[in-house]
């Protein structure tokens, strides 16, 4: 290279980290690399299965193309980092002048992050409306040919939209789980706050020993609301959990609040039984096809679960990070750019929790 | 951050918000409000679908702007633009493609329908 600041090799190794003494990173490899593994995995993993048959022959090149991809932004990552917060490219061009370039490239992921969940929503919101509900097509009462052609006949599964909050907010111990969670992510997106808040205050106005301290334990604070937030989902999904002996009169007698699986609200069941689909006056049972209803609830809410996931070790780095006094007014942009991951996860539940678990 | 909402910190404020609007939200639900359907001719469904997509509107908005500093700051209104942009994509989705079918608010083509996927 030559010329201007060109006049130094940027990158002293083709892998190694970039010279941040001379301006902003550029001439990598790492998204060529990255682009080849990308395609690679979508030529390999659209092998896996083939009209409905697993082949497991492609599995190697999958493995190898997710390697690819991994290394690839490794590399990226490790080239573009100041890792001490003494460089941020800023955007020179309209419309972002002035403003970190991550700040914006984490803003433009997030909407392509809330793409994904309109969709998730839409299909949500289309199923609902174009399906009648299972209680509804129950209250109408058995069939008849005359009064009732659209009624349900005993013993014969119908096809009709369950949602799992007939389950969930049928009692106050079923929707505990949830509930909190609600909260957890709440306070967990007020402690990722007060982190930031406290990394951001100037040298000399805070002693650092208690900003390093207070810094991780906000972090620590927050991993530890993500993964209860995750261990109630589990105990909500699969392991469900005991009541004392004083309420179970307030749990139609029942010693144990049930998990979604043990109730067999289940993405392959097509004969589901709520309890309180049976006729009392003739003790017949209203069968119905859930699978709809459940996948659309176990996609949703794994979905973001998923998100919580990849939040937690997120969020255990930062908090190491912070553990070693990594973080200063330069260095706290790391805190905001997750933080804002964070808060998105917030946003999504927000909408989330009302609509599949409440209504 | 340090603007003040009511003389309170935002974020302290903000945080306040957000739990007491998710703990009407979980009342809301458990609340008997069958006569209050009744006298709005609506259904106790209907009812607490408002409420909560009244109640969810708000709580998006506390996180976005303040939590996530789409108010206040000197980058807030472009950075704005750039989280509404997927709402214009939304926008066309809804009404461009789901409402110009003519039963889209209420039915679903045959195709979408489960046991009808033609396979």
């Amino acid at each position: 290279m030559s010329g201007g600041y060109h006049d130094h090799d940027d990158h002293p190794s083709p892998w190694g980290p970039h010279d941040w003494g001379h301006g902003a990173p550029h001439n990598s490899w790492s998204p060529l690399v990255m682009s080849i593994g990308i395609g690679v995995f979508l030529l390999t993993f659209g092998g896996l299965f083939s009209f409905g048959e697993f082949d497991m022959w492609y599995l190697p090149l999958v493995i190898v193309g997710i390697a690819v991809i991994g290394i690839g932004l490794f590399v990226w990552w490790r080239q573009d980092m100041s890792f001490d917060g003494t460089y941020e490219p800023i955007s020179t061009g309209v419309p972002f002048k002035h403003i970190q370039i991550r700040k914006v490239g984490m803003w433009v992921f997030l909407m392509s992050e809330m793409m994904i969940f309109s969709s998730l929503f839409s299909t949500y919101m289309r199923y609902r409306q174009g399906i009648p509900r299972c209680d509804t097509i129950f209250e109408r009462g058995m069939f008849d040919p005359v009064t009732n052609p659209e009624g349900w006949q005993d013993g014969v599964a119908v096809t009709c939209f369950e949602p799992a909050s007939h389950l969930i907010a049928s009692s106050w111990f079923h929707l505990a789980p949830g509930a909190i969670n609600t909260f957890a992510l709440i306070i967990s997106s007020f402690t990722i706050v007060q982190a930031l808040r406290w990394a951001h205050k100037p040298v000399g106005s805070v002693d650092e020993e208690v900003r390093r301290k207070r810094i991780y334990r906000y972090l620590g604070a927050t991993t530890l609301l993500a993964t209860l937030f995750l261990t109630l989902k589990m105990v909500e999904w699969f392991i469900g959990f005991p009541l004392p002996e004083f309420l179970h009169e307030y749990n139609h007698g029942d010693s144990t609040i049930k998990s979604l699986y043990a109730e067999h609200y289940l993405i392959t069941n097509d004969h589901y039984s709520h309890h309180s689909y049976v006729d009392e006056a003739t003790g017949a049972h209203m069968i119905a096809n859930i699978r709809v209803s459940a996948t659309l609830f176990y996609v949703t809410t794994g979905t973001h679960g998923l998100h919580v996931l990849v939040g937690i070790v997120g969020l255990a780095y930062l908090t190491f990070k912070a553990w070693t006094g990594a973080y200063n007014p330069q260095s706290a942009v790391s805190i905001e750019y997750f933080g804002l991951y964070w808060h998105f996860v917030d946003l999504v539940w927000v909408l989330v929790f009302p609509f599949f678990y409440l209504y | 951050m340090s603007h003040k909402i009511l003389g309170v910190d935002a974020y302290w404020m903000n945080f306040y918000g957000l739990m007491i609007l998710t703990l009407i939200e979980v009342l809301a639900v458990g609340a008997d409000l069958g006569s209050t359907a009744e006298d709005l001719g609506m259904t106790e469904r209907q009812i607490t679908l408002w409420i909560l997509t009244i109640i969810a509107i708000p709580k998006f908005i506390m996180i976005a702007a303040i939590f996530m500093h789409l108010w206040g700051e000197n980058d807030s209104g472009i950075l704005t633009l750039t989280a509404l942009f997927p709402a214009f994509f939304i926008i066309i989705m809804v009404l461009f493609i789901g409402l110009t079918h003519p039963d889209a608010g209420i039915g679903l083509p045959d195709w979408c329908r489960p046991g009808n996927y033609g396979l």
